[in-house]
Formats: structure tokens, sequence, C-alpha cells
């Protein structure tokens, strides 16, 4: 077990991450975030989708310029590309035109290593993760994890100091992400050699502990850092014994507390929109998953947990914390804790006939302030609102949002509903 | 390398290179012909450009001048090309890389490749041949000149396009990895440019032929410029009226447009596939007999194997690329500077231009102006009725052929030679063969329209037709909808958005043509009927540049303007709701 007590090799402080999207709007991506990257460790990063994990990684490797706060790599301030990172893509990002050898030659022929040196390096990267007798194959070729493999072995060829993986494993399938994350572990066990450190953001909790010295969880919209937690289980570790499991139950309530509070608390909405301007953020979910959600928690009785939904519907984690999130905000299911139950109107909505749920749904679409709104717009444009209006309506009132993905939530309750259509061609909102 | 690849590309490498091959001598015979032959020709070639001044070359009819004169009109295409690569190479990486420069050539592309570019060669001659004083290399270079400017506009545009397109996490790799600009370029953007170059650049050679004729035979006023060519042999044999000639060299150009379809076109394009970055992407390069028999060259394989010993034993660098290199590298050095120059340059040429046309056209009077607008409402009408006509017959000949996969493997090819075969050759002869039928020529330039611009439309309705996903046609077999009823549910909906493709390919065809058929010079008569063609080609004639300038322009602007206010909302149309991959 490693002690990890060394100077970090890496150390991002208050980093602050805009990006300016269309109509000159500001959207806050990662929010004073700090975090260091020690020696010999492996660092897991963890959070829902929109948390800027991925954009914490390209900070990291100097891809991307935080807005505010810098990259300290061996305490010294980062300026461009991070020189000891390599980076493992969750789309493999290898070049198609290129074999196997040649995708693994060309960054070290990027940095003016003389023929020969590239010729050896890259063949140690290629037998160190198994690709030997593939070299002359083309990526199309190939499955899946073997092409990931052959972006390990082009991010290991560099020799890099850190080895920054984002979401490696989610495009290949269970089996495979299983060999491969055994074989990063056996690679990076081997102190002879670089890695020193590895960072990688995981979709799963259990992957997340499996590899991780330290999982880090991110959490909300812009997202910050909720907290760090300490993995001090021995490798190999197994993931169905006791010490694990309650690794894995903590950093469900860590998740669960930072995404659905049992104590509601209104998203602060920094901007120049006064307190009664003010509208609920809709998460970005179909109905017909909500409706599923209910039909599942029917099925059990009406009350099930946050966790056991996952892996009964095999729906991401990140995915059911939002579904629930959407029914909870339409009254139809309550969160006490990770417990999730079908309150009296979200039993009355399942058993009730299709026009009845319309009904319910429509009503309680109404509850919330932002379908209001869209329906006195509506009033005032004579029945006939055109998109542009509303988007610019919901850019104002929800500055933190993406005002094309939330419209596109509304059509699609609305249409549920029947409160509302929408013409495509003409782009324009009609009641019903 | 080549090997490498070609094996590869197969998928067929161990078969091949196992498997027993005994015909090796002979093919590297073969091989060493060629290049025998291709040094003859570059002799030759020498010889007639650096020969002393001949303003008027006499056409020889006979039939054993034609593989010289195709020679001659090959190696011209050929030095266009290359021009036009490099045009494309520096202007669509400029463009895409400067945001500035962005601004103001993507227009201008657009708009060049949309036009009719055959109304403007006759003015560029006339400025080609004032710059130039007139021996052979200052109307060669002119006749290439004008062949790059039916080249170069969509290559650029398919290139600038390609490098906008770059997917993000392979861009992201290239930063992470430290290449420069020029690793990047080259193992990065120009490879994954390659199958859209590749494609367009199809699309111009045989542009070029439809071109050849009036870059070569040239009349202006009482002059008379023709270089020895193909394009000029037909000129004067439709002039003199000898039908042996005419036949000849249509069997000609139809032998080259077959040769290198076969040996050209189809190799590169499966070579191209290597390219592909999507794999879901139809691939169907076929078999290929010139890739199998090159691999079998023992002769290739050593010069391959030489150039990789060559390529790693590494050189220093160049200092001066090294240098340039890194003043493009570091911000706030050579890059900008030489961006910036380069942009006042542009900017600089483009009001001079512009100054000099308003000049131009200053002496167009309004009446003038009238009679050009009737005649462009006359051409309109003539474009618009044989891309009419055109669908009618392409549009359920197109759908049989696309959904049958044995007759589109058969076809395909034959389609895409015919497509390539410029019919410009022969529009003066098929009017003389309608004027025998007692068909006016007006009617005779609209049937010349079909069959010039059918080709586009049926290529495009087959590509759209193989597009029609199985479940869609098995669902509407299943509920026993009638013909009518899947054509009007499935087939037309389905094929859509390649019809709208075909029609603004089909319709630019057109007009161009309209430039060729509505005036005509053939057994020593001249045949004309009214039409905004025929206006641009008069006023070439008299060498009335105000006259000729404002047809062009009209032209250009009736394109453009139907471009904006039909084909592009019929495009939208088909983006958003006809879309089968959305």
């Amino acid at each position: 077990m490693s002690l990890n007590h060394g100077v970090p090799v890496c150390e991002l402080r208050g980093i602050q991450m805009r990006f300016s999207g269309p109509r000159g709007k500001v959207q806050r991506v990662l929010e004073d975030i700090r975090l260091d990257v020690r020696p010999e460790e492996i660092l897991s990063i963890i959070g829902p989708n929109g948390s800027g994990k991925s954009t914490l990684l390209r900070i990291l490797s100097g891809l991307l310029e935080p807005s505010q706060g810098e990259v300290r790599f061996h305490g010294e301030r980062l300026e461009g590309l991070n020189p000891g990172v390599a980076m493992v893509f969750q789309s493999f990002a290898i070049y198609p035109w290129m074999t196997v050898e040649e995708n693994v030659r060309v960054v070290l022929r990027a940095r003016e290593l003389p023929e020969s040196e590239v010729r050896e390096r890259a063949h140690q990267a290629i037998r160190k993760v198994g690709l030997e007798g593939f070299e002359e194959a083309f990526p199309r070729e190939l499955s899946r994890g073997t092409k990931q493999r052959v972006g390990v072995a082009r991010a290991l060829a560099v020799d890099p100091e850190i080895l920054v993986m984002d979401e490696p494993f989610s495009q290949v399938d269970a089996l495979t992400a299983e060999a491969l994350r055994a074989e990063i572990l056996d690679i990076w066990a081997d102190k002879e050699r670089n890695p020193s450190a590895i960072v990688m953001v995981s979709q799963s909790i259990r992957e997340a502990l499996l590899m991780g010295d330290r999982v880090a969880v991110l959490s909300g919209s812009p997202g910050t850092l909720r907290t760090i937690v300490d993995v001090p289980l021995p490798r190999p570790r197994d993931s169905r014994s006791q010490e694990f499991m309650k690794l894995v139950d903590h950093l469900h309530d860590i998740i669960t507390s930072a995404e659905l509070p049992d104590v509601l608390v209104t998203a602060p909405v920094p901007s120049a929109a006064s307190q009664e301007d003010q509208v609920e953020p809709l998460p970005m979910v179909q109905s017909a998953d909500i409706l599923g959600l209910l039909e599942f928690l029917e099925t059990q009785i009406g009350a099930s947990d946050l966790f056991l939904v996952a892996s009964h519907t095999h729906v991401p984690f990140e995915k059911v914390i939002t579904t629930v999130k959407a029914a909870e905000m339409l009254d139809l299911v309550d969160t006490p804790k990770r417990a999730v139950l079908l309150t009296p109107l979200g039993k009355r909505f399942v058993n009730a006939n299709m026009d009845d749920r319309k009904d319910l749904w429509r009503a309680q679409l109404l509850e919330l302030r932002l379908f209001r709104v869209v329906r006195d717009m509506m009033d005032l444009e004579d029945g006939e609102l055109p998109k542009e209006a509303l988007l610019q309506e919901l850019a104002t009132r929800l500055p933190m949002e993406d005002p094309e993905q939330t419209f596109e939530t509304i059509v699609a309750w609305g249409r549920f509903g029947e409160l509302f259509a929408y013409r495509e061609e003409r782009g324009v909102l009609t009641p019903e | 390398m080549i090997h490498r690849l070609l094996d590869t590309v197969w998928g067929q490498a161990t078969n091949l290179l196992t498997a027993p091959i005994r015909h090796r001598r002979w093919i590297d015979l073969l091989v060493l012909a060629a290049l025998v032959g291709t040094l003859a020709a570059l002799w030759l070639v020498g010889h007639q450009w650096t020969s002393v001044q001949r303003p008027t070359v006499e056409i020889s009819l006979s039939v054993w001048a034609l593989p010289q004169y195709l020679l001659l009109s090959l190696i011209r295409a050929i030095a266009a090309y290359v021009i036009s690569l490099a045009f494309t190479l520096v202007v669509a990486y400029w463009a895409a890389k400067d945001p500035r420069a962005e601004r103001v050539l993507v227009p201008i592309l657009d708009i060049l490749q949309s036009v009719p570019l055959l109304a403007f060669l006759p003015g560029v001659l006339l400025l080609m041949l004032t710059l130039f004083p007139r021996s052979n290399i200052g109307l060669e270079l002119s006749a290439i000149l004008l062949l790059v400017t039916c080249q170069a506009w969509n290559m650029a545009f398919s290139f600038y396009q390609s490098l906008k397109t770059l997917p993000k996490d392979l861009e992201e790799t290239a930063g992470l990895y430290g290449f420069t600009w020029l690793q990047k370029l080259r193992w990065l953007e120009i490879p994954f440019a390659t199958p859209g170059l590749v494609w367009n650049s199809m699309v111009s050679v045989a542009n070029s032929w439809f071109f050849l004729m009036s870059a070569e035979a040239f009349k202006a006023g009482d002059k008379n410029f023709q270089l020895p060519g193909v394009g000029s042999y037909m000129y004067t044999a439709v002039e003199q009226g000898n039908a042996r000639a005419q036949v000849y060299a249509i069997l000609t150009m139809l032998a080259l447009v077959v040769l290198l379809d076969q040996l050209v076109w189809r190799p590169v394009v499966a070579w191209s596939q290597r390219f592909q970055v999507d794999e879901n992407a139809e691939v169907d390069p076929g078999d290929n007999w010139l890739l199998r028999f090159m691999r079998r060259s023992r002769l290739l394989r050593w010069l391959e194997v030489k150039r990789n010993q060559r390529l790693h034993q590494r050189r220093p660098r160049p200092v001066l690329l090294r240098r340039a290199e890194e003043g493009f590298k570091r911000p706030g050095r050579l890059g900008p500077w030489f961006a910036t120059s380069a942009m006042v340059g542009m900017l600089a040429l483009l009001a001079l231009g512009g100054l000099s046309v308003v000049r131009l056209l200053a002496d167009v009077s309004p009446s003038q102006w009238l009679h050009l607008l009737k005649a462009g409402g006359a051409s309109l009408s003539r474009v618009l009725l044989s891309t009419f006509l055109a669908t009618l017959w392409t549009l359920p000949v197109g759908l049989w052929i696309g959904m049958s996969p044995k007759w589109s493997r058969r076809l395909q090819s034959v389609v895409q030679v015919a497509a390539a075969f410029p019919s410009s050759l022969i529009f003066a002869s098929l009017i003389l063969v309608f004027q025998g039928l007692g068909i006016g020529l007006g009617a005779s330039c609209v049937l010349l329209m079909v069959l010039s611009t059918q080709w586009y439309l049926l290529f495009n309705i087959i590509a759209g037709a193989q597009t029609i996903p199985a479940d869609l046609r098995e669902a509407s077999r299943a509920y026993r909808l009638s013909l009518w009823r899947r054509c009007w549910t499935l087939y037309f909906p389905a094929v859509f958005p390649f019809l709208v493709t075909g029609w603004v390919t089909a319709t630019g065809g057109a007009w161009n043509a309209s430039i060729i058929t509505e005036i005509v010079t053939a057994k020593h008569q001249t045949l004309r009927t009214f039409g905004l063609g025929a206006e641009v080609v008069m006023a070439t004639d008299q060498g009335s540049m105000p006259h000729l300038a404002a047809s062009a322009l009209l032209m250009a602007g009736i394109v453009v303007l139907f471009n904006r206010l039909v084909w592009g909302p019929l495009y939208r149309l088909a983006e958003t709701r006809y879309a089968l991959n959305r």
C-alpha cells in the first residue's frame, strides 16, 4: 500500500471554467476546484453528467486553459500543454488511416526522437498492452477493446508521469473492461517505469473504487468538488468484500445527498433576474423515462432504493438520479434518504388510464412555474409562441442551463400532457 | 508503404502473399514499359510547348493525329489539376485557420463553385490573351488556367469543410502530443480530408473534359485561337462537317474516360476508403484488377523498400523549414504577420476587380439590360424544363436501380462513366441531327440539357434509393401498400434530400450547357436561338467586354438567387423533415 505523502506531481488551484455559449451566454462548468495529483497514486473522479469531469481532465492536461486559477506541475505554473501527461480517450481517438504501430510511432515522431528509439519504444508499448501480432492491423479490423489497447499503448509510449483516462472503459464490453482494468493496474504497479500517477474519470462507482486510491466526487452544474474519499483497501480488491460494499454505500450516500437533498434547496441563481422571475431548472428527462420509473416502482410495491432501481433496470445511475429528480419535481415520487417512494398522486397516476394520466400530468406541469410562464407567453403572443422568443426567455431566466435542451424538455413534457403542440417546421408552440 | 497499404485495405494480404504467383516477370516488364511511355510523352509535350510561335494551328483530322492530341489534352488537364490541388491546400487551409480570411473566402468559394463558369471563360481568356504575348506557351497557360477555374473551387470547398469538421478527439490528440502544424496537416488533416478530396477530384477532372473544347478552341472576333488537342479536333471536325472525324473524337474521349475510371479513379477511391473515419459508411470498393496487378509487381516492391530505407534514415531537417514551422507555432510572430499581409493583398485584388467590373457595367444601357433579362428568362425556362424532364425518367429508373442490389452493382459504374463523359463534345453534332429531324434549336437545347444533366440526377437518386432502410421497405410491403402509395409514403420522401442535391448540380450543368447549345457553329453556318447563353457567346465574338460582363454576371446572379431562394429552402426541408438518419 502506498503512502501518499509525497509532494504533489500536479496541483489544481482555484480552477474555474466558463464557456461562452451561443447568444453570448456564459456557461459555468467548473467552480473553484482544488485538487492534487500525488505521486504513486490512482485518483478516480466521479460525478453526474455536466459536472465537468472531462473538462477538468482537459485542464489538467493543458488542452484547455482555465478561466481562473492555475495548474501547477512539480510546483511550477503550467503554460500550455502539460509535459507529464498522456491521455486515453473515451472514444479511443486513434487514427483510422494508420496501423496500430504507426498510431503509436506517430506521437513519438512528433517528439523528434531518433527513428531507432521511435521503433524501440513503440515496440515496447505495444508489447506492454499485449498487442504484439497486431502491429500491421488497421483500427477498423479491431474490436473496441483492442482499439482502446492501442489508445493505452500510445499513451504509455511517451512515458508520461501522469496517465489521464477519460471514461476509458465505457465503450467496451464489461468483460473486456474488467481485463483492461487489471492490466492497467499491473502496468502501474511496475514501479520501475512511469506512469507514476493515474487520473481516471469514471462513470461507475464500482470502477472508481476498484481502481482508485482516492475518489474525488464532483457534483452539480457547475461542477464543484464535493469531497474526496480515501480508499484504504489493499489490491487486488474484491468488489464483494464487506469493506468494499461499505465504501460503495458511502459513496452512494454522498452522491444522493448532493443530487437529491432531503431539504429542498433552490439552486442559487446569481443573475440580474429578480427573485420572482426565478423558475426551476428542468432535469433533461423524457416523459417516457418518468413513466418507466413509476411503473417499475409499482412492481416494487411503491418503494425502492435508488441503487436498486439502477441495478434492476440496467439504467446508468446518473440517469436514474435525473429521472427521480424529475418525478420528484412533479410530486409523483418522494425520496427520503436513498429510498424512492411513490406518492399517493404517483400511485393514482400509475393506475390511471391514458387519458387520466395526461390530465394528471398536465395539472402537475402547471404546478411548475416554468410551464405557467410558457403558457402565459403563449397567450400574450396570440397562441403562437415562436421558439426564438422562448429561448431568449429561458436564457435570462435559467442562465445556468442550456436553453436548447431545456426547450426540448419543455416540448417533450408539454406534448405528453397535451398542454401545447410544437410545429418544428415553423418553429412555433401552439396551444393544443 | 504502398504495398502494405493496398494489402490491408483489402484485408487479403496473407491470402495473396502466400498464393504462388508465377507471372511476376511480365508484370514488371509492363510496369517498365509504362515508365518509358511516360517519359516519351513528356518529351513530346516539352517539344510542343517550347516550339516557336504558331498563331494558328492547323488541326489535322487524321485518326493518327488523335493519340498525340489526346496526350496533349490530358497533360493540360493534369497540369491544371496539380495547380488546383496546390490552390486547394493553400487557400482552404488559410480559410479554415484564419477567421478573418474565412469570412471573405468561404462565400467567394461557395459562389464560384455554383455559378456557370462557362459564362466567365471568354472573359478570362480575353484577359489572358492581353497578358501573354501570342506564343504557344502563353496560349497553353491560358488554357490550363481556364481548366483550373473549373476544377479548383469544389476541391477547395471540400478540403475546407473537412478541416472544419475534424473530429474533436483526434484534434485533441494532436494538441496533447505536441504536433507541429505541419505534422498535424500530414498525419491528421490531409488523411481525414482524403475521401472528400478524392471524390471532388473525380468531379473536377470530369468537369475539365466538359470545358475542354471551349478551352482549346476559341474564337474572339475574327481571330481563331486553337491549341492542338481533342477539343480542338472535335471543334474543327464539326466546323468542317466531317462526320467520321467526329466519331473518332467521341470514341477517343470515351476511351479516355473509361481508362481513367479503371486505371485511376477506381484504385484511388478504393485506397481512399482507408481514410474513412466512419466505419459504418458504405464501403464498396469492389474488386479492383489494377490494385491486384500492381501488388504483384516485384519492381514496385523494390522501389518501395528503397523508399522506406531512405525515409527511416533520419536526416536533419532543413533549417528553413524548421524556422518557418517555429514561426507559425509561436503566436505573435511570423504566422499572423504573413496572414495579415495576404489578407490585405486579397482585399486589394478584390477591390480592383470589383472596380473594373463596375466601370465596364456603366456602359450597358437600360434597354440592353431589359433585353438580357428577357434572354435570361428564356434560358431559365429551358433549364427548368430540362430538369423537370430529366427528373421524370430518372426518378423511377433510379429508384429501381438503387433498390435492386444486383442492378446497382452492374449499372453504377456505367452511370459513373456516362456522367464523366463530356456531353459538350457531342452537342454540335447532335444539333445537326435534330435539325435534320425538323426539331427547332430551342427544343434541341432543352433535349441537350437533359442529355448532359440527367446523369447527375440518376446518380443521386440511385445513391438515395440505396439508403432506404430495409425495415421501412419491408414494413410497407407487410402492410400491403400499393406501389403508388409506397412511392408517395416512402420512396419519394426517402430520396428527396438526394433529389435536391441532384437538382442543384443538374441545373448548374444545364446553365453551362445553355452557353454551348444556344449558339452553334457547324458546317460553316451559325445557328442561334434567343437566350442568355447565346448573348454571352455573341458578346465574346464581337469582343464587347461590357456586354459580356453584363450577361455573365446576370447569369451568375440568376443562379445564385435561385440557389438562395429555391434550393436553399428545399435543402432545409430535406434536412429537417426527410432526413433518414436523424
